[in-house]
C-alpha cells in the first residue's frame, strides 16, 4: 500500500534553444490501494510526472514522496513503448527486474507471462515479436515483481481492442485482489473511468486542472450508461477546459 | 520458342552457348574469371625476359613445400605464423587494455573527448609503415617493435568506437534498469556492455586490418623471426615463389580469419538479432503495424 505525495512539482527541459516547461506546479496526493488515472492531451507532461516518480528524472522544483510503511517501495513501471532488452530472451527480461533469484522467482515470471498469453515465447528474443507482444512483456514484467506501486504510461494503447480489454480486466482483478497502489496515465477516457478511483486531468503546460473522484461501483461495464455518463461527463470538462486546443 | 530464343540458338554454337549461360551464373562467372587469370599467367610468365616473375604453378609448388615443412627458410611456415600471431594477440590485447579505458573516458566525460580528440584523428589518419619504422628504429630488433606496432595501430580504433558505443549505450533502457532499482553490476553487465557488443567488433576488425599490416611491415624492418621476416628473406635470396607464396598465406589467413572466425563469433554474439523467419507468428489478432523495432537499440537517446 504505497502512497504518494507530490508538492509544488515543476519541470522544466533546457534545451539549447528553448526552455519548456512540462509540469507546472503539481500538488496531489495518492493513498494506499488507490487506482488514479492521469489523462490530459499529447504533450502535457504526463509521461515526465511518471518519469519523476520513478526517479528516472529529477524535478526542477517541489518534492515527491513516495512510502511503504517504513521501507522502500517497491515499483513497477510500464513504459510508453516497451523497452526490453533485445538480446535477453523474453523470459530473461522478466527475470532482470527481480531483486531475487530461485524456482519460485521463475515460477511467478511464467505465471505473468501467462496471463499476457505469451508463456508460448518465454524463449524467444523480443525481436522477434510483434510490437503489440513486446509490450505485453512490458506489461508482465511490471507485474511479475508484484509492485508497491505500479506507473503505467498508456499500456494498452498499441494494443488491438481485444487484447487491450482482456488486458484492462486483468489489470482490475490483480488490483482488486493485491489493491496495490496504480497510476495510469491514459488518454482514452472511457479507459479511465473504467478502471479509476479517481481522475487527474493535466492540461498543456503541465498543470493540473482537475481531480476528480469516480464513484461508480465496480465492475463497471464499459457498456453501460452509467459509464458512458461519466464519460460524457469528463470529455465536457475537457472541452470547457479547452483542453485540446493547442 | 520464341524469336528471340530462335535467334540465340543460331548465333551460338553449343559450346559457346554454354559458356553464355555459365557467365550469367554469379559464381561460375568467378571461378571462371579466377581460372582464366591462372591460366594467362601460367602461359604469359615463360615469355617474360625476366625469372623472377614466377608461375602459379611455382608458387603452388613451393606452397605445398612449405606446408609440407621442406624449406630453405629457417623457420617453417606453423613456426612463422605462430609467431606473428602471438605478437598480434599480445599487441591487440594492449590496444585493448590501453584503448578501452580511454575511449570509456573519452564517451563520458566531455573534457577527454576535446582533450584527446585531435590525437585520435592523427592516430587514425597515420600509415601503419610509419609506426612500424618508428617503433623499429626505437626499439630494434625482436618482439617488442613488432608488438609495439600493432598496439599502435591498433589503439585508435579501439578508442573511437568504444567511445562512440558508450555514446550510444541506450539511455531508455539505462533508465528502464535505473527504474527497477537493478544493481549497477547487473546494469552494466546486461545493458551497458551488450549494447558495447557491435562497436567492439568494429574496434577490433578495423584495428586488426591495420595491425596486421603493420605487423607485417615491423617484422620485414625490426625482426628476424616471424611472417614478415620470412617474406624479406625469400626476398633476399632472390625467390619470388616465395614472396608470392607467402603473400597467399597472408590473403588465407586473413579470409579464414574474416569469415570462418568473425562470421561464427557475430552470429552468435548476435543471435539475438531479428531476422524475418525466425519471428513468431502472432497467435491472436494484434495490430502488426505497431511493431517497435526495439532488437536495434536506439541510436539517439530516447525520449517518450
Ligand atoms: N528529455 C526532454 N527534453 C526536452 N523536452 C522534453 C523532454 N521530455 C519531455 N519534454 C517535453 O515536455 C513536454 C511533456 O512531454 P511528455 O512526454 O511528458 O508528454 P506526454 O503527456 O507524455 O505526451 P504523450 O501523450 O504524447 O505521450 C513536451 O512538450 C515535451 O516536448
Ligand atoms: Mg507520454
Amino acid at each position: 500500500m504505497a502512497t504518494i505525495k507530490v508538492t509544488d512539482l515543476r519541470k522544466e527541459f533546457v534545451t539549447d534553444t528553448s526552455t519548456v516547461v512540462a509540469i507546472e506546479n503539481v500538488s496531489f496526493e495518492v493513498g494506499g490501494h488507490e487506482f488514479v488515472s492521469v489523462v490530459g492531451p499529447s504533450g502535457c507532461g504526463k509521461s515526465t510526472l511518471l518519469n519523476i516518480l520513478s526517479g528516472i528524472e529529477s524535478a526542477t522544483r517541489g518534492t515527491v514522496d513516495i512510502t511503504e510503511g517504513d521501507r522502500q517501495a517497491k515499483l513497477g513501471y510500464v513504459f510508453q513503448s516497451a523497452r526490453l532488452l533485445p538480446w535477453r530472451s523474453v523470459i530473461d527480461n522478466l527475470l532482470f527486474v527481480q531483486s531475487t533469484r530461485g524456482p519460485q522467482v521463475r515460477a511467478r515470471c511464467e505465471r505473468y507471462l501467462d496471463m499476457v498469453q505469451l508463456a508460448h515465447t518465454a524463449r524467444q528474443y523480443p525481436g522477434q515479436l510483434s510490437g503489440g507482444m513486446q509490450q505485453r512483456v512490458g506489461i508482465a514484467r511490471a507485474f511479475s515483481i508484484e509492485p508497491d506501486l505500479l506507473l503505467m504510461d498508456e499500456p494498452f494503447s498499441h494494443l488491438d481492442a481485444i487484447t487491450a480489454r482482456s488486458l484492462r480486466r486483468e489489470l482490475h482483478a490483480m488490483w482488486q485482489e493485491t489493491r496495490k497502489t496504480v497510476l495510469f496515465v491514459t488518454h482514452d477516457v472511457s479507459e479511465a473511468v473504467e478502471l479509476s478511483t479517481r481522475i487527474i486531468m493535466l492540461a498543456r503546460g503541465g498543470r493540473l486542472v482537475a481531480d476528480l473522484p469516480v464513484e461508480l461501483p465496480f465492475p463497471r461495464d464499459p457498456a453501460s450508461d452509467a459509464v458512458a455518463l461519466a464519460r460524457a461527463d469528463l470529455l465536457r470538462r475537457f472541452e470547457s477546459l479547452d483542453l485540446l486546443a493547442t | 520458342m520464341t524469336t528471340v530464343g530462335t535467334f540465340r540458338t543460331l548465333a551460338l554454337s553449343p559450346p559457346g552457348r554454354r559458356v553464355g549461360s555459365l557467365l550469367r551464373h554469379p559464381r561460375a562467372a568467378r571461378v571462371l574469371s579466377w581460372v582464366g587469370f591462372v591460366a594467362a599467367w601460367q602461359l604469359v610468365v615463360p615469355f617474360l625476359p625476366t625469372d623472377l616473375v614466377p608461375t602459379p604453378s611455382e608458387v603452388a609448388v613451393f606452397m605445398w613445400n612449405e606446408l609440407r615443412m621442406e624449406t630453405v627458410a629457417p623457420h617453417t611456415v606453423y613456426e612463422s605464423f605462430s609467431l606473428s600471431f602471438q605478437r598480434l594477440g599480445v599487441g591487440l590485447f594492449l590496444a585493448f587494455a590501453i584503448g578501452v579505458p580511454l575511449g570509456l573516458l573519452m564517451g563520458l566525460r566531455r573534457w577527454a573527448d576535446w582533450f584527446l580528440h585531435d590525437f585520435v584523428v592523427v592516430g587514425l589518419a597515420m600509415p601503419s609503415l610509419v609506426w612500424a619504422l618508428v617503433a623499429g628504429m626505437w626499439f630494434g630488433f625482436g618482439d617488442l617493435a613488432p608488438v609495439v606496432t600493432v598496439t599502435l595501430a591498433a589503439v585508435t580504433f579501439v578508442v573511437i568506437n568504444v567511445a562512440e558505443g558508450v555514446r550510444n549505450v541506450p539511455k531508455e533502457l539505462l533508465d528502464m534498469s535505473g527504474a527497477y532499482g537493478v544493481s549497477r553490476y547487473a546494469t552494466i553487465r546486461h545493458v551497458i556492455f551488450p549494447s558495447l557488443m557491435p562497436f567492439f567488433f568494429a574496434a577490433l576488425r578495423y584495428g586488426l586490418a591495420n595491425a596486421w599490416k603493420g605487423l607485417v611491415l615491423a617484422e620485414v624492418w625490426a625482426s628476424t623471426e616471424g611472417a614478415g621476416w620470412v617474406i624479406k628473406f625469400w626476398y633476399d635470396a632472390h625467390r619470388s615463389q616465395g614472396i608470392v607464396g607467402y603473400a597467399l598465406f597472408f590473403i588465407i589467413v586473413a579470409i579464414f580469419i574474416e569469415r570462418i572466425v568473425f562470421g561464427r563469433l557475430s552470429r552468435w554474439v548476435f543471435r539475438w538479432r531479428p531476422s524475418d523467419d525466425r519471428r513468431t507468428p502472432e497467435p491472436e489478432a494484434t495490430d502488426r503495424d505497431e511493431a517497435v523495432p526495439a532488437a536495434v537499440p536506439a541510436a539517439t537517446p530516447g525520449r517518450q
